[in-house]
């Protein structure tokens, strides 16, 4: 098998490049046997993709220490989950698990698009295989998992403990299908462009893989948070790194494409802005590719540095060519066809949104490279940290916030003074209220303030669609309110659950200005000794050591500390925290120690503990942290996740029509939503 | 770019392009490991009569300022309790040597600054090249605020005198009568 999986990946990289080739021939030629080949040939290097990828997960789980990959990121007693995660810890496995992906989307988005899209399918296919053949040749030349040592190792390297986490060993693979699910809307928009074929017809099928790309995004974002929160050890969940950006970038811009692309649909506009930002959001996918794996910026994230750094760049500038080319010389196609008729519309709420978010995706690209454009100007090396970032985006996430609320209730082409009382005179008053008594129970930080005051504000908006909308179906329809509720969302998929993605956005920055309030003090603690503390929410905490011990686990020995905890005078429990000491199968130590965080998470608060070291026999040095709101972050993140989810769910074809002047006014629409729901 | 660009010129904006990346590729920094092999101590003399300069959240507060040079891009307070670092507890012992030899915040972020370059501070200084640092992504989406504005105004002028069709926003119907209409409309009588 794994012979087979070698061989499988140079085959791979045939088919590919055989695809690519007669794809492009075939459309420019208008020959249906080429095209039709280029697609069986792409087909053909998804199932030799699959093939190489399944030799490696057979070399790593017979642990086949004569290949360089599987001795240097395993080792015989590493638990079996993360010997199969340990696919993707490295570059070079990581860079064949992205073929995979490729590959297997890159298949899907054929299949399932060549009837509806018969012009565009060639060019579809040709793309997509040129960035499969770019990423097999970079893995089978420049990142090879199958390169062999010259001899067998007894053991392998292992895997570094901070990547030995269940959070990180599902956060990658969905990063990683978000990231590469930006290839298939740049594969149709090139596509798109190269036919001139500019209307509505490309926009369907960008959609419904750019919403993949987003939901795996989303989720793999988070959980990369929760991964880095409760690992790393340094009490957050968001630094700025380089790699933490390269994340983001992407779902910046394809949030802001999953918008802007209502605009076109509805009103025919923003078609030249909408082709950019599906171009930007993939160039920003192998940008946040390049970052991460050239060495190029300074990161505890970052692969070592190697020569596919090189092959990135490369490519990332044919890539921008190609597209400016593309772009630049079908500006004519992309005219508008209808124009924006007020700055008070729900049209000029979207470009709002899309300058905050595109604004927000340059300041963090450019925070990001400005260390390297400062040393290159000046000749010395600058940091920028979170300071840099927080001054920057702060107040631009507020405003993002403050937009998730107006947006969706302001009407299109232009809003009337009596539209705008009607819709935003109860949610105002809601923000208001929560505002003032915020404030009046003590709360004087300013960003946390506005904050809540406009998460008040977007929660209100979003009760009073969701309240609208079930009280129409109840009177109409006759439908009890749950009922009503889940017809209600479940009708109109993409519109409520483009509010539940509201939801969850809210819910995020509740969680994001909790951080305002978070206390921590290091602390040094004898077994029996105790330290009292004070948290955010006025409770009084007790933290009593009963001791240091040491014992030897599967791979790793463990220096463990436990505190007896007291919450008002009352018992709250134990709080674990270790230094774990990893070694391979003889006892060797592998890595250098990391530490293993004791939590005690609840809904307002987490209490945080790192055993930062022992000295003499049991003296402990702590970091305590009191994290206020820390799992509003993930619950936010989850439901943002389901509200993409409900968003692309398939809509089920209705019979006939489904409401009448609903039909005559506005064809997609549920009738409930719009006796009494503003549009 | 009004109308489309023609081949030349895209070209050569694409060679001009190429030129600069290829150039720049040079400058990209490299990292320094986490072993500490580049540790230098910051130390001064203490202050005759010295007394501790600051309390310890301020210090805190302090170290929060000072980028650990290891690759973790974290400050050396977030650091040193998380890391395998051989940066941030030395940096850490530093800094209490100078807060208890009763130097200011800015004496000690001078002397790190000094040893250690600018690199060492968590955002550069608001001065010379950093500005454009600091000022460059409030100016982009000033200028993308600015073109928004421009474009409604150029569409405004335009299409100004286009008819606006009827929406479901321009009813000004209660609850009631839009059920009504949807009734008679769907003819089911529901």
């Amino acid at each position: 098998m794994i012979l087979v999986g070698e061989l499988s990946l140079w085959v791979a990289v045939l088919m590919a490049g055989w695809s690519a080739t007669v794809s492009f021939a075939g459309g420019g030629l208008r020959r249906p046997d080429l095209v039709a080949s280029g697609e069986r040939a792409l087909y053909a290097a998804a199932a030799f993709v699959v093939l190489a990828a399944a030799g490696l997960w057979t070399a790593l789980l017979t642990h086949d220490f004569s290949f360089k990959y599987v001795a240097s990121f395993t080792s015989a007693n590493l638990p079996k989950a993360y010997t199969i995660s340990a696919f993707w810890g490295g570059q070079a496995g990581s860079m064949l698990f992205w073929c995979l992906i490729l590959g297997i989307y890159s298949a899907l988005a054929v299949a399932t698009s060549r009837r509806a899209n018969r012009e565009l399918i060639p060019y579809v296919t040709g793309t997509l295989a040129v960035v499969l053949l770019f990423f097999l040749m970079t893995t089978a030349l420049g990142a090879n998992p199958y390169e062999r040592l010259d001899f067998i190792p007894p053991d392998g390297r292992g895997m570094n403990p901070q990547l030995q986490n269940p959070g990180m060993a599902i956060h990658p693979p969905n990063l990683y299908l978000g990231l590469v699910a930006t290839t298939v809307p740049f594969a149709f928009a090139v596509a798109a462009l190269i036919t001139r074929r500019l209307d509505a017809e490309w926009l369907g099928a960008v959609r419904r893989w750019a919403l993949v790309s987003w939901f795996f995004l989303t989720i793999g974002i988070t959980l990369g948070m929760w991964w880095a929160y409760v690992e790393l050890g340094w009490g957050g969940y968001w630094a700025w790194d380089p790699v933490e950006n390269a994340s983001l970038l992407p779902w910046l811009t394809g949030t802001a494409f999953l918008h802007s692309i209502m605009i076109q649909e509805k009103r025919g506009m923003l078609r030249k802005w909408n082709v950019t930002l599906v171009i930007t959001t993939f160039l920003l996918s192998i940008l946040g590719t390049f970052i991460t794996r050239s060495g190029i910026i300074q990161s505890v994230h970052s692969f070592a540095q190697s020569p596919v750094g090189n092959w990135f760049a490369g490519f990332l500038v044919l890539a921008t060519i190609v597209s400016a080319y593309l772009v630049s010389t079908r500006l004519h196609d992309l005219e508008a066809t209808a124009s924006l008729e007020s700055m008070v519309s729900r049209e000029a709420a979207f470009l709002y949104n899309n300058l905050v978010l595109v604004g927000m995706a340059f300041s963090v690209l450019w925070g990001t490279l400005f260390p390297i454009i400062s040393e290159a100007v000046k000749g010395n090396k600058i940091t920028v940290g979170a300071p840099f970032f927080n001054q920057v985006n702060v107040p631009l996430g507020l405003l993002l916030l403050l937009l998730t609320g107006v947006g969706p209730l302001i009407a299109w082409r232009r809003a009337s003074v009596s539209n705008l009382k009607r819709q935003f005179a109860a949610p105002a008053l809601a923000g208001v209220a929560v505002g003032a008594l915020l404030f009046a129970l003590g709360m004087r930080n300013a960003y946390a303030l506005v904050s809540y005051t406009l998460a008040g504000f977007v929660l209100a908006t979003i009760a009073q669609e969701f309240a609208k909308g079930v009280g129409a179906r109840h009177r109409m329809y006759g439908e009890s309110l749950p009922m009503a509720l889940v017809r209600l969302v479940a009708r109109n998929r993409r519109r409520y659950g483009g509010y539940v993605v509201h939801l969850g956005i809210v819910v995020l920055f509740c969680g994001f200005a909790g951080n305002a309030f978070k206390k921590e003090v290091d602390v040094t603690l004898r077994t029996g000794e105790s330290y009292a503390a004070t948290d955010p929410f006025g409770h009084e905490w007790t933290f009593t050591s009963q001791g240091v011990s040491e014992y030897e686990a599967l791979n790793r020995f463990v220096t463990a500390v436990v505190l007896e905890t007291t919450r008002d005078g009352k018992p709250a429990g134990l709080i674990t925290s270790e230094k774990r000491q990893h070694v391979d199968s003889r006892g060797v130590p592998t890595f250098e120690p990391s530490t293993e965080v004791g939590l005690r998470e609840s809904i307002n608060m987490d209490i945080y503990v790192v055993l930062a070291g022992v000295t003499g026999e049991d003296q402990a040095e702590l970091r305590i942290a009191f994290n206020p709101l820390v799992w509003w972050v993930w619950f936010g993140g989850a439901i943002m996740a389901l509200g993409g989810l409900i968003v692309m769910w398939p809509q089920a074809q209705r019979r006939g029509m489904q409401s009448g002047y609903a039909a005559v006014l506005e064809p997609q629409h549920d009738p409930a939503e719009h006796a009494g729901v503003e549009r | 770019m009004g109308a489309a660009m023609d081949r030349r010129r895209f070209l050569t904006s694409a060679a001009v392009l190429c030129a600069s990346a290829a150039g720049s590729t040079r400058l990209l920094a490299q990292g320094t490991s986490m072993d500490g092999d580049g540790y230098l101590p910051v130390r001064l003399p203490p202050k005759p009569g010295a007394a501790p300069s600051m309390t310890s959240n301020e210090r805190d507060a302090l170290e929060r300022q000072i980028a650990c040079p290891c690759p973790c891009t974290l400050d050396i307070f977030t650091c040193r309790t998380s890391m395998p670092c051989g940066f941030s507890p030395n940096l850490h012992r530093d800094v209490m040597a100078l807060v208890e030899g009763g130097y200011s915040g800015d004496e000690i972020m001078h002397a790190f600054t000094e040893v250690y370059g600018e690199h060492i501070l968590m955002a550069p200084k608001r001065e010379g090249f950093n500005l454009v640092g600091y000022v460059a992504p409030f100016a982009a989406i000033g200028t993308g605020a600015l073109a928004i504005l421009m474009m409604l105004r150029r569409w405004r002028r335009d299409g100004g005198d286009q008819p606006t069709p009827a929406t479901v926003d321009g009813v000004d119907a209660t609850d009631d009568e839009l059920a009504r209409l949807d009734a008679a409309v769907r003819g089911d009588g529901r």
